[in-house]
C-alpha cells in the first residue's frame, strides 16, 4: 500500500516525504548538511542513557531512580532530564529567571500553559556562548535551578558544546575579511588546517595593534523604560521566597556579559581570508569544532559613517523587543543571528530599531515588493531618517543609486531577495544599483521572513552583500525540511525567541480563538472522492458542498458583527469558484500588482468590503492589520509554517475590542478526507506555542441562514463542474499555484524581469542590440 | 420461498455509507456483502464479513491520518 502511493507522482508524494523529513526529528542530521554541522552537535542525549529508563505506554520516561530530588526541590523551578529535555514550571516564583536562561541555552519545544519543555542541543548551546555565556556559568545556574542533581550525561555534553565556542570571531574590517582569536593555540590549530590554508589571504599571523579599548558603554535602545525590568523583577523577589543563591546568580547572569578580564589581556591574533572562501572556512571551522562568531564593533568603525538617525522620541520599544536587541548588542557590539517574534508582535521596529542603533549603512532584504514598501513606511514612521536617505532597489520602484558627490553618505537600502540574487541580464539601472550594492561595507544587513529563502539564494545574496553583522527576522523557525539548520551557519545562531502566550497576554498580539471545523462530506462527493486519485481527491475534499455553506454561514455571521474576514485556499480553482459564488473579490499568484493594491485597500477603508478570498500568495509579510476574522479552506499539507503564518496575518494587536477573544481563527476541515490528518499535522506548532485548537461539529444558528447549495441539485451541479476540470486542469492548478510560491515564483520573475523593468525600456534596449549586432559597413552606410 | 439470512444492521453517516458502498462495489474484502439498502441511514449486511470489515475500516482511518502513524 505504502509503495504504491509512492509511485504516484505529484503532490502527495512531496506530503509524504515531508512526513518523514520532520519525523526523523532532529536528531537525524541531514544528508546536505551532515559535513556542515559540528561532530558534538551529532551528539543528542537522547539514546545514550535510556537503556535503564522506564518507558510507559504513553512514552513517559520514569527517571524516579536515577534523579532525587533536592531538599528545597519545591522552590526550584527545572526537571533536568538525562535526555535533555528540561521541563519548567512555569507557576514556579522563579520562573521569570528560569524562562530567560532557559531561552538562552536551549530550544523550546512546547510551551503550553503550566509546564514548558525544553530541550539542550549543540546549536543552542552555541547561541548560548555567543551571547556570552561561560560553560561554568550554564552549568552551576543549571544546577541551581534543577530540582534534582544534575545527570552527568547532560554536564559533559554542556562542556562539549560550548568549550570550543566563542573562541574565534570572524570580523569585516575595510572590506576585507579578518580571523581573529585571543587563543594562540586555537589559530595554531586552525592555520595547520589545509582547507583554512587554501584560504589564506597572506600567511603570516599578525598581532594585531593592541588599541585602547574605551570604556564600553550600555547601549540604550530608547528612552526612559531601561530600568524597567530590572524593578520589576526585584519586587518579584520581595514577596517570593527565591532561593538566595538563584537570585544572586541571576543578578550576575544579567550584568555579566563581558569577556573575561584575563581573556581579553592575551594578545589578539588575526589574519585574513579571501572574500570568496568565507563559507568554506566556516564550514571547515565547524568541523573544527571552532565555529566562527560574526561581530560587528561598529562603535569603532570610524572608517563606515554614520548614519545620523535615531528613533522618534515618540516611539516606545516593548520589553521583548528592548530584550531580543539587548541580547544582540550584549557587549556592545552588533552580533550575527536570528530573532524570532511572532507575527505582528512588531518584528520590523526591532529591525527599524537595530538599523538606528548600529546607525551604519544597512541593506534590508524582504521578500515581496509589497513588503519593501512596508518597510519604507514603517522606517518613516518610528525613525528620524530621511527621504533621500531611503533606496528602494525592486522590480517596480527603483530610487536612483545615489551617485556623485551622495555616493559615499550612508544609507539605507531597501530590496528583494530575488533582486539582489538574480544573475541574468539587468537594465542599465538595475546594473549601477547592483554595482551600488556590491561595493559598499554594509554595517547591518537585516533578512526579513528569514525561513522562507532557500539556501541557494541565500548563499548568492551572502557572496554579493559584505555586511558586518546579519540579522534574521522571522516568526516560524520550523521548515518541513529540516533545513532551518543551515540557517545557523549562513547567518548565525538564534537570539532570542518569544513566547507567544506571553505576549497575548500582555496584550500584544491579538487573542486568537482557535477552531477546526468539521465538515460532513456529502455522499456524492464521497463517492467519487473513494474513486479518485488523490490531486482530484483533494479538491473534492475542498469542493465539498458542507464546506462551502459553513463557510459562507461564517462569513455572514461575521460581516454581521462588523469584522474583516480573510479567506484562504491554496487551490486556485476552489478560490475562484467560492469567491465568484460569493461575489466577493479575491487575488493569486496572477492578480497584477496594481489591482492586489486596489484589492487590499478596499478592504481596509471600504466598509462594504468586508471579506477578501487569497490564495498562498498572501501568507507571509501581507500586513493587514484590520482583519480579525481568517477562514482556511485548503492548505498545502501538513506544513506548519503555513498554518502559523496565516494566523500570523490577523494576530497583530487589536485596539478597539474587549471580549475575551478578538480574534478568530477557523479551519474548515472536510470530515473523513485526509484534510484530517493533514490538519493535525499543521497544528503541531501553534500547539507547542500553546494554542489551544476547539472543535467544531455543528454551528448553531446554520439551518435558519440562506446559504447557496442547498439543494441536492445544485450540490449536484457543483460536482458535475468539479469533475469536468480534465485531470490536466487540475494539474495546471497544481503548478500556477506553485508559481504563486516564494522559491518558484523566482523563476517566474526572472522570465519577465525584462519586460517589466519599463515596458519600452525593453524595447528600445532590444533596438540598440540589434544596431550594435549590424556589420559596421552598414553603420557606416547609416550614418 | 422463503431465504433467510443472518445479517447485522448497520447505522452510519452518508459519508461512511459511501465507503461501505465503496468497498461493497470493488470488493475489496473478497466479495460482496451488503445485503440490502434500508434507507439513509441503515444498511443490512453479512455477518460473516463484520470481523474483517471492522479491521479494514481501522486500517483505513488510520491511512487517513499519517500523524497516528509514526509513534506521536
Amino acid at each position: 500500500m505504502a509503495t504504491k502511493e509512492r509511485k504516484r507522482r505529484g503532490k502527495w508524494d512531496t506530503f509524504k516525504s515531508e512526513d518523514n523529513a520532520s519525523s526523523s526529528g532532529a536528531g537525524s542530521s541531514d544528508k546536505d548538511t551532515a559535513a556542515a554541522v559540528p561532530k558534538a552537535a551529532s551528539h543528542n542525549l537522547s539514546g545514550e542513557n535510556s537503556s535503564s529508563v522506564m518507558v510507559d505506554e504513553f512514552g513517559a520516561k520514569d527517571y524516579r531512580k536515577d534523579m532525587p530530588l533536592k531538599a528545597d526541590f519545591s522552590a526550584r523551578p527545572l526537571w533536568v532530564a538525562p535526555d535533555g529535555h528540561i521541563f519548567l514550571e512555569s507557576f514556579s516564583t522563579v520562573y521569570k529567571h528560569a524562562r530567560d536562561f532557559l531561552i538562552a541555552i536551549s530550544e523550546p519545544v512546547c510551551r503550553p500553559q503550566h509546564i514548558h519543555e525544553y530541550q539542550l542541543t549543540a546549536y543552542s548551546l552555541y547561541a548560548a556562548v555567543s551571547v556570552g555565556l561561560q560553560t561554568k556559568d550554564i552549568i552551576e545556574y543549571l544546577e541551581r535551578l534543577s530540582k534534582s542533581q544534575l545527570p552527568k550525561g547532560v554536564i559533559t555534553f554542556i562542556q562539549m558544546c560550548t568549550v570550543s565556542y566563542g573562541k574565534v570571531k570572524l570580523v569585516l574590517k575595510h572590506n576585507r575579511y579578518f580571523v581573529e582569536s585571543r587563543h594562540s593555540d586555537v589559530m595554531q590549530k586552525l592555520l595547520k588546517d589545509t582547507v583554512i590554508q587554501s584560504c589564506i589571504l597572506d600567511d603570516r599571523v599578525q598581532p594585531a595593534q593592541q588599541t585602547d579599548l574605551p570604556a564600553q558603554e550600555k547601549i540604550k535602545f530608547s528612552h526612559g523604560n531601561e530600568n524597567d525590568g530590572a524593578d520589576k523583577d526585584g519586587a518579584d523577589n520581595a514577596d517570593g521566597k527565591v532561593p538566595a543563591d538563584i537570585d544572586e546568580f541571576f543578578g550576575k547572569m544579567d550584568g555579566d556579559d563581558e569577556e573575561d578580564a584575563e581573556i581579553r589581556n592575551l594578545q589578539l591574533l588575526t589574519f585574513e581570508i579571501k572574500q570568496e572562501t568565507i563559507e568554506t572556512v566556516q564550514r571547515r571551522c565547524i568541523e573544527l569544532e571552532y565555529p566562527l562568531l560574526a561581530e560587528y564593533d561598529f562603535r569603532n568603525d570610524t572608517m563606515n559613517p554614520n548614519l545620523g538617525i535615531d528613533l522618534k522620541p515618540s516611539t516606545t520599544l516593548r520589553p521583548y523587543q528592548e530584550k531580543s536587541l539587548r541580547k544582540m548588542f550584549g557587549n556592545s557590539r552588533a552580533r550575527s543571528g536570528v530573532i524570532v517574534l511572532p507575527c505582528g508582535a512588531g518584528k520590523t521596529l526591532v529591525g527599524v530599531t537595530a538599523v538606528t542603533t548600529v546607525n551604519k549603512r544597512c541593506l534590508v532584504l524582504a521578500n515581496s515588493n509589497v513588503s519593501v514598501e512596508q518597510w519604507r513606511a514603517q522606517f518613516k514612521l518610528w525613525s528620524t531618517i530621511q527621504d533621500k536617505q531611503l533606496v528602494r532597489f525592486t522590480r517596480e520602484a527603483k530610487d536612483p543609486a545615489p551617485s556623485g558627490a551622495d555616493a559615499t553618505k550612508p544609507v539605507v537600502c531597501i530590496s528583494t531577495y530575488s533582486m539582489v540574487a538574480y544573475s541574468g541580464r539587468r537594465t542599465l539601472q538595475a546594473e549601477e544599483a547592483m554595482k551600488f550594492i556590491e561595493k559598499q561595507e554594509w554595517g547591518l544587513l537585516l533578512l526579513d521572513e528569514v525561513h522562507t529563502i532557500p539556501a541557494k539564494m541565500f548563499r548568492r545574496v551572502l557572496t554579493i552583500v559584505q555586511a558586518h553583522c546579519k540579522l534574521g527576522l522571522t516568526a516560524t523557525l520550523v521548515r518541513e525540511d529540516d533545513k532551518i539548520t543551515d540557517l545557523n551557519f549562513l547567518i548565525g545562531p538564534k537570539i532570542y525567541e518569544a513566547n507567544w502566550m506571553e505576549l497575548q497576554k500582555a496584550g500584544h498580539i491579538a487573542k486568537v480563538q482557535c477552531a477546526e471545523v468539521w465538515c460532513p462530506m456529502t455522499s456524492a462527493f464521497y463517492s467519487y472522492y473513494l474513486r479518485s486519485q488523490i490531486a482530484r481527491k483533494l479538491l473534492l475534499a475542498v469542493m465539498n458542498p458542507n464546506k462551502f455553506r459553513i463557510c459562507q454561514f461564517l462569513i455572514k455571521f461575521h460581516e454581521r458583527r462588523n469584522d474583516k474576514i480573510i479567506v484562504f485556499s491554496d487551490n486556485v480553482f476552489a478560490l475562484k469558484r467560492y469567491a465568484i459564488e460569493m461575489q466577493k473579490p479575491f487575488l493569486y499568484g496572477e492578480t497584477s500588482q496594481n489591482e492586489r493594491m486596489k484589492i487590499l485597500q478596499n478592504f481596509q477603508y471600504n466598509p462594504r468590503v468586508n471579506t477578501i478570498f487569497v490564495s498562498k500568495v498572501a501568507d507571509t509579510s501581507f500586513d493587514l492589520p484590520e482583519a480579525n476574522v481568517l477562514i482556511q479552506i485548503s492548505a498545502h499539507g501538513g506544513s506548519r509554517r503555513q498554518e502559523a503564518q496565516r494566523l500570523g496575518r490577523i494576530l497583530r494587536a487589536k485596539k478597539h475590542s474587549t471580549d475575551q477573544f478578538n480574534a478568530f481563527f477557523y479551519s474548515l476541515v472536510s470530515q473523513d478526507t485526509v484534510e484530517m490528518g493533514y490538519s493535525r499535522k499543521r497544528q503541531r506548532f501553534l500547539v507547542n506555542q500553546g494554542y489551544a485548537y476547539k472543535v467544531v461539529n455543528r454551528l448553531p444558528g446554520m439551518e435558519q441562514e440562506d446559504l447557496k447549495l442547498s439543494t441536492k441539485e445544485s450540490q449536484l451541479q457543483l460536482l458535475s463542474q468539479v469533475l469536468a476540470t480534465s485531470d490536466a486542469d487540475a494539474e495546471e492548478e497544481d503548478i500556477k499555484e506553485e508559481l504563486a510560491d516564494g522559491t518558484i515564483r523566482v523563476a517566474r520573475r526572472e522570465a519577465t524581469m525584462a519586460s517589466m523593468s519599463g515596458g519600452q525600456g525593453a524595447q528600445y534596449h532590444a533596438k540598440a542590440k540589434a544596431i550594435a549586432e549590424r556589420h559596421p559597413l552598414f553603420k557606416r552606410f547609416r550614418q | 420461498m422463503v431465504n433467510v439470512k443472518k445479517g447485522v444492521l448497520v447505522t452510519s453517516d452518508p459519508a461512511f455509507r459511501q465507503l461501505l458502498f465503496h468497498l461493497d462495489e470493488s470488493r475489496q474484502l473478497g466479495s460482496k456483502f451488503i445485503v440490502r439498502e434500508l434507507d439513509d441511514t441503515h444498511l443490512f449486511i453479512e455477518k460473516d464479513i463484520v470481523p474483517m470489515l471492522e479491521s479494514k475500516v481501522e486500517q483505513i482511518m488510520e491511512n487517513m491520518n499519517p500523524e497516528t502513524n509514526d509513534n506521536k
